[in-house]
């Protein structure tokens, strides 16, 4: 029926008397994190060649930004990454305003910063499960998989929705904690942290990930930085910079964010450097609770259907599970932004150094090596 | 050595741009086309490592596409939106893929999404878009409503 | 085994046969868009919808359901119709959330589709931005029941009404061009085009 000649498996050249052949890595493959693709050309399971194949999450967020209202877009932002939303709302209001030049309740920064950092580790689940079943632990991937549903459980309580919580809007948040909520999430906090022994048995201590994973990718602390490289995995090549702490946003300047840095840069490194910061993270939001001020949890706009943002631009960045996110934003003093701009973490990873670390690697490790850079496709295609 | 916002607005008015100070650890940058990769290996050289994205912004009604670098420095802790206007008639500027390779995709991007070429750049193949033919999407003249309604049948609501 | 007697429009074997069937829906593990995110809840422990039998599978040529798990992107389009036309017989169809519906959210994008139903038939519609795994289950469920009566046709609409779907098909994908393969043959596909207005 089809009228395409291809499909998985093509020919496409002779070399030392080994045959060539494009191999798709993606978009449909167990090992592939979403929708995404890597053309390999390979001989035998050694790949030679590869063309990142992105684009098959591609909505035009950026376009369609500018078509709504500076309200309507909080429906939309988040939805430009699954797995870890509320980066993006974050840095789309703190953006709005910057050049609105207000600055929001305390109260509502520190919501803020509650919600950021239990997204962060709802998505770390998501990314140590990914990693698990990357290299074959289905076990440690289901009971990650249970314990991410107990944050979104909270989320729901808190936001009304699951996964996409639309809870910051400009000038603070929209609702504030329900009573009992605050008792509810240390519970969470203290099983999550009862569950790190069993991750570790599981995950982080079981010989298979230290074989599969050890010198996999590596990443040299320059080459970190001039790549591009943010967030955990920059971390994990030992260079101390986080955005919660560099350029602080949200109640990070009143909390003391410690800042975990590892030597070593390869697989194994960033999957310990994302454990060890899941388990700094379940201390920040316990700080942060114990910090948390009374008060107003949203500044008056006015009407935020009628909101108008003055003349002007402005950069917010914030630090996701997977790096820095980054929202820049023009307005030309109108209804609706001139000009929305989103900066993914996952772009030099998994474009650039996808051709860089993946000719000479075998193709077993394509998925576990994607799953330890923690390559999310939707903030690439955007 | 760390230098603080000042030093660093006065430093880059020393070399003849226009710095406009924004926000805190944020300051905006004016420049030629002729002198971008002079200013940014200047950058560069004093400590600003780190390129966050390249964006374009169409002003059509004044005729221009402006490119915004985006600068961050770990030693200094300043970011810096350097920004170049070029003419809508002829986007063409220079690569920066030399400077930092990762440069290469957002180039890419850029040259798909408002047809901007950049002079040096040697792979410009679309990344996201399979066979565009129309107008490139991101462009203020570029009419998405009505692309969605022709092409996919989308209804208007109201 | 009430359900399995037979009636005039169907026989104890076509009865039985589907029983069994049912029971072993096995799903194509492709998450095309954000809806994807709630499966694995729906696959592991909490809700766990391998005690109806439904288990993800790699490849298409063994699968049994397609879902489509939210926005379909252009590119995304036509690997769909690539793997549901790899799928043998039967073969079922969920549409997951408002954006395979109507577009949802992105009803103005350039690059999404806005109705799937118009390029593959879909069996089941989940509602919901994005769809709770109790939807989820309750769609198989319901997938189950019509498997069970007979009624989970819509692939025989695709062999029926070839035409229709193919020109739908071809009216958006004119514009791509094959990632694989050789140059020779994305020059074939750029000569079969012609003009394309909008």
């Amino acid at each position: 029926m089809m009228d395409s000649p291809s499909y998985m498996l093509s020919k496409i050249a002779e070399k030392d008397n080994l045959t060539v052949y494009e191999l798709f890595f993606g978009p449909n493959h167990p090992g592939m994190h979403g929708n995404f693709g890597y053309v390999l050309e390979m001989i035998g399971t050694e790949i030679v060649k590869v063309r990142p194949n992105a684009g098959h999450l591609h909505r035009g967020f950026e376009k369609l930004m500018e078509q709504k209202l500076w309200v309507q877009n909080i429906a939309l932002v988040p939805r430009i990454c699954v797995a870890d939303p509320d980066p993006n709302e974050v840095a789309y209001c703190t953006a709005i305003e910057k050049i609105l030049r207000v600055d929001i309740p305390d109260r509502a920064k520190f919501l803020r910063t509650i919600t950021l950092e239990m997204s962060r580790l709802s998505s770390f689940l998501m990314g140590m499960g990914a990693l698990a079943a990357a290299v074959g632990l289905y076990t440690a991937m289901n009971i990650m998989t249970a314990d991410r549903d107990l944050i979104l459980d909270l989320f729901e309580w808190l936001t009304g929705a699951r996964v996409y919580h639309m809870f910051s809007i400009p000038g603070g948040v929209r609702n504030d904690l329900a009573d009992g909520f605050v008792e509810r999430l240390y519970k969470v906090l203290d099983h999550l942290e009862k569950r790190l022994i069993e991750y570790d048995k599981l995950l982080f201590e079981n010989p298979i990930i230290h074989k599969r994973l050890k010198g996999l990718g590596y990443v040299s602390k320059e080459d970190a930085v001039k790549y591009g490289l943010t967030g955990p995995n920059l971390r994990a090549s030992g260079n101390p910079y986080d955005v919660r702490v560099d350029d602080p946003y949200a109640a990070y300047p009143y909390l003391d964010v410690r800042v975990i840095t590892q030597e070593g840069g390869d697989a194994l490194t960033r999957a310990i450097q994302i454990r060890l910061e899941f388990e700094e993270t379940i201390n920040l939001i316990r700080r942060a609770l114990k910090t948390m001020p009374e008060g107003e949890i949203r500044l008056n706009l006015g009407n935020l259907s009628a909101l108008k943002v003055p003349k002007g631009e402005a950069y917010a960045k914030v630090e996701s599970s997977k790096g820095e996110f980054g929202y820049y934003v023009v307005s030309d003093g109108g209804m609706k932004p001139y000009r929305v701009a989103v900066r993914g973490p996952s772009l030099p990873a998994g474009l650039l150094l996808a051709q860089k670390h993946l000719p000479k690697m075998k193709i077993d490790d394509v998925a576990a090596w994607m799953a330890s850079l923690a390559i999310c496709p939707p903030d690439i295609d955007k | 050595m760390k230098l603080d916002k000042e030093s660093i607005i006065e430093l880059l008015n020393q070399k003849g741009v226009e710095v406009l100070d924004l926000y805190p650890n944020q300051i905006s940058v004016n420049i030629k086309k002729d002198n971008l990769l002079n200013h940014l290996v200047f950058l560069r050289s004093i400590g600003f490592d780190h390129l966050s994205f390249i964006n374009a912004v169409d002003f059509i009604d004044e005729g221009e596409f402006e490119l915004v670098y985006h600068v961050w420095s770990y030693t200094h802790k300043i970011h810096v939106l350097n920004k170049v206007r070029i003419s809508r008639n002829n986007p063409v500027i220079p690569t920066i893929v030399n400077l930092w390779e990762q440069a290469q995709f957002y180039e890419q991007e850029i040259h798909e999404f408002f047809g901007i070429i950049f002079e040096g750049n040697k792979d410009l193949s679309p990344l996201f878009l399979e066979n565009w033919v129309d107008i490139p999407p991101l462009r203020k003249d570029f009419d998405t409503k009505e692309f969605s309604v022709r092409l996919f049948g989308a209804e208007i609501r109201r | 085994m009430e359900d399995l007697k037979a009636n005039d429009k169907r026989s104890y074997i076509d009865n039985l046969i589907d029983f069994f069937r049912k029971r072993s829906i096995w799903m194509l593990h492709y998450c095309t868009g954000c809806g994807a995110v709630e499966l694995p809840p729906s696959m592991t422990s909490r809700w766990d919808i391998e005690r109806f039998g439904i288990v993800p599978m790699a490849t298409p040529r063994q699968a049994d359901v397609l879902l489509v798990t939210g926005y379909v992107s252009l590119k995304t389009l036509k690997r769909i119709i690539k793997i549901y036309e790899q799928m043998p017989e039967p073969k079922w169809v969920l549409a997951f959330g408002s954006c395979t519906v109507n577009g949802g959210i992105y009803w103005d994008s350039y690059n999404t589709i806005t109705n799937l139903a118009e390029y593959i038939p879909v069996d089941i519609t989940v509602s919901g931005c994005m769809p709770r795994p109790e939807a989820v289950i309750d769609a198989l469920q319901t997938l189950m029941e019509m498997i069970q009566s007979g009624e989970g046709g819509a692939y025989k609409k695709y062999k029926e009404n070839y035409e229709y779907y193919k020109k739908n098909q071809d009216r958006v994908l004119r514009k791509t061009a094959p990632i694989l393969g050789s140059s020779e043959t994305e020059s074939i596909y750029q000569e079969k085009e012609g003009n394309y207005e909008t």
